[in-house]
């Protein structure tokens, strides 16, 4: 059978040698790589505890900072740098992972400099462009050398969450950042799962699930049911510009207005208020009352008087609850147990409403900072192949449709969202037209129906199809989406077997070979990516244009076009394919534009005949 | 256990019938899932973990088929050598499609008046339809009578398709 496979299968280690293992245990981590945070987490006997540095810190601000002479610096001392060298701090590296520029609509203290449309957004910085697979994996060997630290021996591989909505893109970014920091992923695991593993939730015979996460700056709600030892998520909502920054902005609003300040704040003006505000919300999750002061002016604000100041986010939370629990059919009384996750789900206010609003037992007994590294860990022990009790298994859906483009710009959903993965599907498609020897196929996700709204996963082309005529050839497409939710896209003809050679072009996605070209070059390679990507797309566009007319000349050209006129086009072919051999997008793109400039003409008889053949009831063939 | 050879009631243990014991479908299904997914072959070579990922996404398909009684009805028209989706000799009785198109009237103007709870019942009235349907095709599949099977089968489509459109069109009127 010839199969093709447009992407590599990965390429895993070769086996430890059973002499070499003895009882050696095998050491996997769990790690939460997350916006603001990022954890790591290690596990054994069903046990996980969270690793943290000579100075008790366990939390790694997800923060690089990299200064000119090409010192990376991740975490609190990078973090630190930030407010002298904000524009070569990266933070909030997640919210650009597996993004366009085109997504990034908020204010970044740093600069994005991939121009146009499909590229990955790519970071300024004085070491030289930085893409966000590239910060990510700092942080990532950061924590890694932090578990190798402690235990002084290379580690099996690692759990790494992502969000449960993260897209295929997202998802291939965040593992090709581990690739490029060495990294073995043994799965990419869903937040909300790994919280609701960390509560031994997995263990429970049936429930349904509320995940409440509000980190620093997200808020994400997931719905998830357990039945007879599958995990599935079964709705996610949340609000992607909800904080716990919020509710530390809620206090630095107050301060303001108290001490009657209305003068423009300096950067260490505001950077005081944030700590002050950060402070005060911290000492109000155990005091009535706390003291605030701010330069002269100084106050006291009470637990009462935050709560006020708060609870137009509160609201905003609880109702995206309500959102995920219709989108997701349930009703409030099935929920049995609610997580907790994120540093300011600490807030006794937000506790007590979200324990009323669902009425269930609500799990704060985990630290909620430490809640999903500590799941993650957890199930990467398990993954490990170290055994402790019954054996769990967690099923993850697909969080968005993936499917294709059709005629007319409309997305044909091939793979529904909430279906189990690992799953493969096939699909058939034919030539539309006669000696068709290529075809190009744009891979989607999303639940709209038009292209323009989803979002654009990669573009493929199918080449070396056997002439035949048209609907003759049959080329059988099958997605396969494993467990991670990674995309994997295979190609047969099946009436002729015949090998074709595929050339892929993902969006935002990077193929193996440029992490191998990534992990050689520390420089970004991503500006002649996107060149490469450029040059393909204007390739496929070129190669079209002159199928078409190639085909075109066939049927009318010699009826409709004077031997002069069709000599001109055949050169045009000719150039064209010429500046197609070449390596530059801008000279294929002009000269395709050329040659369907010079077919104007033609296609506007060829138009005028078909009509005329129409109206006269007579086929093409028959005027021949 | 050869997964590739076994149909997919044979998979689960299941008899081919269109009635279907849920419990026994789950509960085989997590067996298997237990037995072959891929995270219990994270440490295996390239290949048996490849083979886990074909075997679990046929599992998987395996478990969708028989679990949603439309998919359940076209699975063993194929079985019994009939192609569900072969449109060409549509046999559906005329009253039926007067029916659907009145329906649809139905459903655009409750779409327009933004009427949920005219929506909603509308919704519980198909059902009930799809649930009669569903037993008319499991009468006519048990008896061996495919023809007819196969156009109830059809009707069926027009029914889910149906169901879908109102599901969508509350979700966009309660505003997702």
């Amino acid at each position: 059978m010839a199969l093709l496979s447009i992407s590599e299968p990965g390429q895993g280690k070769p086996q430890a040698h059973a002499a070499d293992t003895k009882v050696v245990k095998k050491r996997a981590i769990g790690i939460d790589l997350g916006t603001t945070n990022s954890l790591v987490a290690i596990a054994s006997e069903g046990h996980a505890h969270v690793l943290c540095d000579h100075d008790g810190h366990c939390l790694v601000p997800s923060v690089v900072h990299y200064a000119e002479d090409g010192k990376v610096t991740v975490g609190y001392d990078a973090w630190l740098k930030g407010a002298e060298d904000s524009r070569n701090t990266i933070s909030s590296v997640k919210r650009l992972m597996g993004r366009g520029k085109e997504d990034i609509h908020y204010h970044l203290p740093y600069e994005i400099v991939s121009a146009d449309n499909g590229g990955m957004p790519v970071i300024k910085t004085a070491a030289g462009n930085k893409s966000p697979v590239e910060v990510s994996a700092e942080i990532l060997k950061t924590l890694v050398r932090r578990a190798e630290a402690e235990f002084g021996e290379e580690l099996e591989g690692a759990v790494i969450t992502v969000p449960a909505y993260f897209d295929e893109s997202q998802r291939q970014a965040t593992k090709d950042a581990a690739q490029l920091a060495g990294i073995k992923v043994l799965r990419l695991l869903g937040e909300p799962t790994a919280a609701a593993i960390a509560y031994g939730l997995d263990r429970k015979q049936e429930e349904t699930v509320m995940i409440y996460d509000l980190g620093g700056g997200t808020f994400d709600v997931s719905l998830m049911r357990l039945e007879q030892g599958v995990f599935k998520v079964l709705a996610t909502g949340g609000d992607a510009a909800l904080g716990g920054d919020d509710l530390d902005r809620a206090i630095i609003q107050w301060i303001l207005k108290e001490a009657d300040i209305t003068d423009e704040l300096s950067y260490a003006q505001l950077n005081s208020l944030s700590s002050i505000a950060r402070h005060a919300k911290h000492e109000l999750t155990h005091s009535e009352k706390t003291q605030v002061t701010f330069e002269q002016w100084s106050g006291s604000l009470t637990r009462e008087q935050f709560n006020t100041l708060i609870d137009v986010l509160v609201e905003k939370t609880i109702k995206a609850c309500r959102r995920v629990l219709r989108d997701a059919k349930v009703t409030i009384g099935e929920i049995s147990d609610v997580v907790m996750v994120g540093g300011s789900t600490r807030t006794p206010r937000l506790r007590e409403r979200v324990s009323e609003f669902f009425g269930a037992q609500v799990h704060t007994e985990i630290d909620p900072d430490k809640v999903v590294a500590v799941g993650a860990a957890l199930q990467a022990d398990v993954l490990a192949g170290n055994k402790y009790g019954d054996d769990i298994l967690l099923l993850d859906v697909i969080p968005l449709s993936l499917g294709i483009e059709t005629m007319g710009g409309l997305m044909e959903k091939i793979i529904p969202r909430n279906t189990t993965i690992p799953v493969a599907r096939a699909q058939q498609f034919t030539t539309y037209k006669d000696g068709q020897t290529a075809m190009s196929l744009h891979v989607l996700q999303g639940e709209r129906e038009l292209v323009s709204d989803c979002r654009s996963l990669a573009m493929f082309e199918l080449k070396g199809i056997p002439p035949m005529v048209a609907g003759a050839a049959v080329i059988e497409v099958t997605f396969q989406v494993d467990a991670d939710g990674l995309m994997e896209v295979q190609a047969k003809e099946l009436s002729t077997g015949t090998v074709t050679s595929v050339v892929i072009k993902p969006s935002y996605g990077l193929e193996d070979r440029d992490i191998e070209k990534m992990i050689m070059d520390s420089y970004s390679s991503a500006a002649s990516d996107k060149e490469a990507r450029a040059l393909q797309e204007s390739r496929v566009e070129a190669e079209r244009i002159v199928e078409a007319l190639v085909s075109a000349l066939v049927v009318d050209g010699k009826l409709l076009l004077s031997e002069a006129e069709y000599a001109r086009l055949e050169e045009g072919i000719l150039q064209l394919q010429k500046t197609i051999e070449g390596g530059d997008s801008e000279a294929i793109h002009e000269a395709s534009e050329a040659l369907n400039e010079a077919t104007l003409e033609f296609a506007g008889r060829r138009m005028n005949t078909q009509i005329k053949t129409a109206l006269a009831g007579h086929s093409i063939e028959e005027i021949d | 256990m050869s997964l590739q050879k076994a149909n997919y009631f044979e998979l689960f243990s299941l008899p081919v019938s269109f009635q279907l014991e849920n419990a026994r479908l789950e509960v085989a299904y997590k067996k298997l899932q237990s037995e072959f997914h891929p995270d219990k072959a994270v440490n295996a070579d390239d290949r048996a973990r490849v083979q886990a990922l074909q075997q679990t996404s046929m599992i998987n398909d395996a478990y969708a088929t028989l679990k949603s009684p439309l998919k359940r009805a076209a699975y063993l028209l194929k079985l019994a050598g009939i192609d569900a989706e072969e449109h060409n000799q549509l046999h559906l009785d005329e009253a039926f499609l007067i029916q659907q198109m009145e329906m649809r009237e139905t459903l655009a103007s409750l779409i327009e008046g933004e009427d949920i709870e005219g929506l909603d019942t509308m919704k519980d009235s198909i059902d009930k339809e799809r649930v009669a349907i569903l037993a008319s095709f499991e009468t006519k599949f048990t008896a061996s009578h495919f023809v007819d099977a196969k156009s109830i089968y059809n009707k069926l489509q027009f029914i889910y398709k149906l169901l879908d459109e109102i599901d969508k069109a509350e979700e966009k009127l309660l505003d997702y």
